[in-house]
């Protein structure tokens, strides 16, 4: 079974995925995060807007399929997150 | 020498509370991540009990000498205390810890116009025995769950302040003895394990941009 995960710990994956494996330097596609984030093509459209609006991604366009590429933002983000989820996990918490 | 260590206790709490949640507190802002908003509230709340407690012994030792804390400052202080280790224990999600009906909760009511400021601090301080050892078996949980040496420190941290709280409230049954100051000397020490996996977090690596939700 499969443990319970948090927005938050979502929202890290799916920038985690477009940083560190995105296929290639325009991003990754939708499909693509939503094989590596495991999760619904309705729930990752709507993180994917909040991130997009937020800056933390950028969309781009590329031969007809939207493809998402993390941002500077987005990168200091991923670095504040994975700290502070190491500083929850010594209170066994998750952020 | 209990007035000493006391103080001691104060002040390391006061400081050990304050600056993780100052931590938590950051950790919110670039996050926005609930579960460290309630850390931070849980902090501050201990780190302002304990402050209230120092404030309680120092306005004795300098304004009122009678050798004493007041009693309603040190209730006050500890149960502002219970309130931050009611927040640790509520991110372990606590699921029914009030009792449903209706008639249990008028009658929770009532004991409160009834105690004396020397009962509600026995109150005050069984609850926080209860919540801290709820968060530390909870804490030892995840530590065997995820195997972070972290956990383990924070786990330790609360038993034994849940440990010297629970002296403590023993030593009114036997004042005078060594009791109360070992209670003191094993909080100092739980603070201090609260503290250690805390000090290794790299904070430096961090652009503090604000990011709107």
């Amino acid at each position: 079974m499969s443990a319970y995960r948090t927005h938050m710990k979502i929202v890290g994956e799916i920038l985690t995925t477009a940083r560190d494996d995105a296929p290639d330097e325009n991003g990754a596609s939708v499909t693509y995060l939503i094989r590596k984030a495991n999760i619904s093509h309705v729930r990752i459209s709507k993180i994917l807007g909040t991130l997009v609006s937020q800056g933390l991604l950028e969309q781009n366009d590329s031969r007809g399929a939207c493809k998402y590429k993390i941002s500077q933002s987005g990168r200091e983000f991923l670095v504040a997150y994975q700290t502070f989820s190491k500083f929850a996990d010594n209170f066994g918490l998750t952020i | 020498m209990v007035f000493l260590l006391e103080n001691i206790l104060n002040m390391i709490g006061f400081a050990v509370g304050l600056v993780i949640g100052i931590m938590s507190y950051i950790g919110f802002k670039n996050t926005g991540s609930p579960t460290l908003f309630r850390l931070a509230i849980a902090f501050f709340s201990i780190s302002v009990g304990f402050f209230v407690i120092w404030t309680g012994y120092m306005v004795d030792d300098f304004i009122l000498k009678t050798g004493q804390i007041q009693r309603w400052v040190q209730t006050l202080g500890i149960a502002i205390q219970t309130v931050g280790y009611f927040f640790i224990a509520f991110s372990h999600t606590i699921k029914s810890f009030f009792p449903k009906s209706r008639y249990f909760r008028s009658v929770g009511y009532v004991p409160l116009f009834l105690v004396s400021f020397i009962s509600i601090e026995h109150i005050i301080r069984s609850i926080s025995f209860i919540l801290l050892v709820y968060g530390a078996i909870e804490t030892i949980v995840s530590y065997i769950e995820g195997r972070k040496k972290g956990a383990l420190f924070v786990a330790f941290g609360l038993a034994l302040l849940a440990l010297g709280e629970f002296l403590a409230w023993y030593s009114f049954v036997f004042p005078e003895t060594i009791l109360y100051p070992a209670s003191i000397v094993v909080k100092i020490a739980g603070l201090l394990l609260l503290f250690v996996p805390v000090s290794k977090v790299p904070l430096t690596k961090i652009k503090f941009d604000k990011f709107e939700e």
